[in-house]
């Protein structure tokens, strides 16, 4: 059994530009930028596959390449365009080592969560409520904004929530293109069989991992309408767009409709 | 009862289901690499004819007992076992290959236990796995000292004759970076090292071959700007390339250093280990041969094998995805061992 506890309380570990600190800054900064860019992209495209219901199929299809292809193969797959493109588009070409590979192929990793989610959690507002909306003379930015993206938000969390999780667990790989983040304890750990630092860098990711989502289930829960609250908000989206949405909600006991 | 049937079929969905993953499963794990099993048809069909004209019919053909070759999993060690398969079906002796055993972590225990008789081997590296502190710059002593591991193991094994061909860890920079710096040699990084990014394995630290090796020359460790890439992989020679960084560790025969035209600065104070290649064949199968005839179809392979046309053979496989058996069979060829 290595000293992990022994590693970790080494106050040597966690100074300096190789330290914990300095590590976990690297590691939160390309996560936050992955998911950042993953937001920007899948977000926008998610409302609006959720709300027209058109392009789905592609969309969602498209972004799951992001999931299928395991994330080491894109980065490295990536490495010499990357390599290329940075000194192309101005920047010292050590960003095409380092920082652009990791980047893209974490982004690529975080679009599908995010889309998936927020298209479905659009496709499980009831269609009735919606047409409702029209009838009262809602404007279709008005539907989207008013009543499909509240009513959607617990589930489209819950994909950010995916993604980030999955972001932080997997950018460890950037340290094998020399980035640093706490990959660099889990890849110079298994070169140096330093069994300590190895196990050492998988519990601070770990750990990391679950705070991150532990503070996003807080805001999940803050930012879900009241009234939706008090049930477990959906981790993942599922693929059936069913009415899933609770008669409750609109003061109607669950007796009454389920019969 | 309706309840029950679904529950049935469900049962055997799920069945049929695991019945499919296994299948697959288990199919992708024996069936040999497709280089494997491309190579070995027409071989096979090479040791028949062989065996169907005795021409070279001096020892009896029971004195030519099946010989099971095993590689590393990848290219050069692949490579090498095609070339030792080839010769030694030319020769009249029936070959299983069992090519690509891993790394030689796992490949030497295959080795050790019998599963296979004859292995190609870098004697600095298969030296350095049963003792880091015996490796040294010259071949014929890594050889001699890994021959006396394998006697120590129960007389477990025979290196056979080295190669003049060795795959080293080598010093490496751009063609342009040794053009303007004036760079042959690693004596002549010292004076230039804060103008260079230095591409360093992640064990560089803890390893003697690189933060000790580097030292020695007079270059301080660690250097300013250096990124943390393994040596002899792709990246870092695409880092190199791309000059992310301007020196990498590479490995002597990596097709990169011919591709790129990339310089390897000659290691004038013998730092790293002499990594000759040599055939390593179980005591036990050699005793059912003729051990001299035997040795004698591999070392003429190996005599020809010199680190320049490793890199050559290389290039075929690892740049021009040429296929191994066709590769191995031209060089024989080429080289009058086929004849």
């Amino acid at each position: 059994m290595p000293d992990i506890i022994g590693w970790l309380s080494d106050p040597i570990n966690w100074s300096g530009d190789q330290g914990i600190p300095a590590r976990l800054i690297e590691h939160l900064q390309i996560c936050l930028l992955a998911v950042g860019a993953a937001t920007a992209i899948g977000l926008p495209v998610g409302l609006y596959v959720g709300h027209t219901g058109r392009h789905a199929g592609l969309a969602i299809n498209l972004a799951n390449i992001g999931r299928a292809v395991p994330s080491y193969a894109l980065m490295v797959g990536i490495l010499p365009i990357a390599l290329t493109l940075a000194p192309t588009i101005g920047y010292d070409p050590d960003l095409g080592l380092t920082f652009l590979p990791l980047f893209l192929a974490m982004t690529l990793l975080a679009i599908p969560p995010i889309l998936v989610a927020t298209y479905a959690g659009l496709r499980e507002v009831d269609r009735d409520l919606i047409e409702a909306g029209r009838g009262m003379g809602l404007t279709e930015r008005q539907i989207l904004g008013r009543l499909e993206v509240p009513l959607a938000v617990p589930v489209i969390i819950g994909g950010f929530r995916t993604s980030t999780l999955q972001v932080i667990a997997t950018a460890t790989i950037g340290a094998i293109l020399s980035f640093g983040g706490l990959g660099r304890f889990i890849v110079d750990g298994l070169a140096n069989r330093d069994d300590a630092m190895l196990f050492g860098g998988a519990v601070l990711v770990t750990v990391l991992a679950l705070l991150v989502d532990g503070v996003l289930a807080v805001v999940q829960h803050v930012l879900t309408p009241r009234a939706l609250r008090g049930k477990p908000a959906p981790r993942r989206p599922s693929d059936d767009d069913e009415d899933r949405i609770d008669p409750a909600m609109f003061g109607v006991r669950t007796a009454d409709v389920s019969t | 009862m309706r309840r029950l049937d679904m529950r049935m079929n469900r049962l055997f969905a799920l069945v049929a289901a695991m019945v499919v993953v296994l299948a697959a499963c288990s199919s992708s794990g024996t069936s040999p690499s497709p280089s494997a099993a491309a190579s070995a048809a027409p071989s096979a069909a090479a040791s028949e004819a062989a065996s169907a004209a005795p021409s070279s019919a001096a020892p009896s053909e029971a004195a030519k007992a099946e010989v099971r070759i095993g590689s590393d999993n990848f290219y050069e060690s692949k490579l090498m076992a095609e070339l030792y398969a080839q010769a030694l079906e030319h020769a009249g002796y029936p070959v299983t290959r069992q090519f690509g055993l891993g790394s030689r972590q796992t490949r030497a225990p295959v080795f050790t236990k019998g599963l296979v008789d004859l292995v190609p081997e870098y004697v600095g590296s298969g030296l350095g796995y049963y003792d880091k502190t015996l490796v040294t710059g010259d071949g014929e002593a890594n050889k001699t000292a890994l021959q006396a591991q394998y006697d120590k193991a129960d007389n477990l094994a025979t290196v056979l004759a080295i190669a003049p061909g060795q795959d080293q860890n080598a010093a490496v920079v751009r063609g342009d970076t040794a053009t303007s710096l004036n760079l042959t040699k690693m004596s002549d990084l010292a004076a230039v090292q804060d103008k260079l990014k230095w591409g360093l394995p992640p064990d560089c630290d803890k390893n003697p071959l690189c933060k000790d090796a580097l030292e020695s020359y007079g270059i301080k460790y660690p250097p300013k700007v250096r990124k943390a890439l393994a040596a002899c992989d792709a990246p870092i020679a695409q880092a190199l390339q791309n000059k992310a960084i301007d020196f990498a560790w590479l490995c002597s025969t990596q097709p990169a250093i011919a591709q790129f035209g990339f310089k390897v600065l000659d290691d004038d104070k013998k730092t790293q280990p002499a990594e000759n290649l040599a055939p390593v064949v179980r005591n036990d199968y050699l005793a059912k041969v003729d051990k001299a005839a035997f040795s004698a179809v591999l070392d003429a392979v190996s005599a020809k094998m010199t680190t320049d046309e490793l890199t050559k053979l290389g290039v075929m496989v690892g740049v021009d995805n040429k296929d191994i058996g066709d590769v191995a069979k031209q060089w024989l060829t080429d080289n009058g061992l086929l004849n």
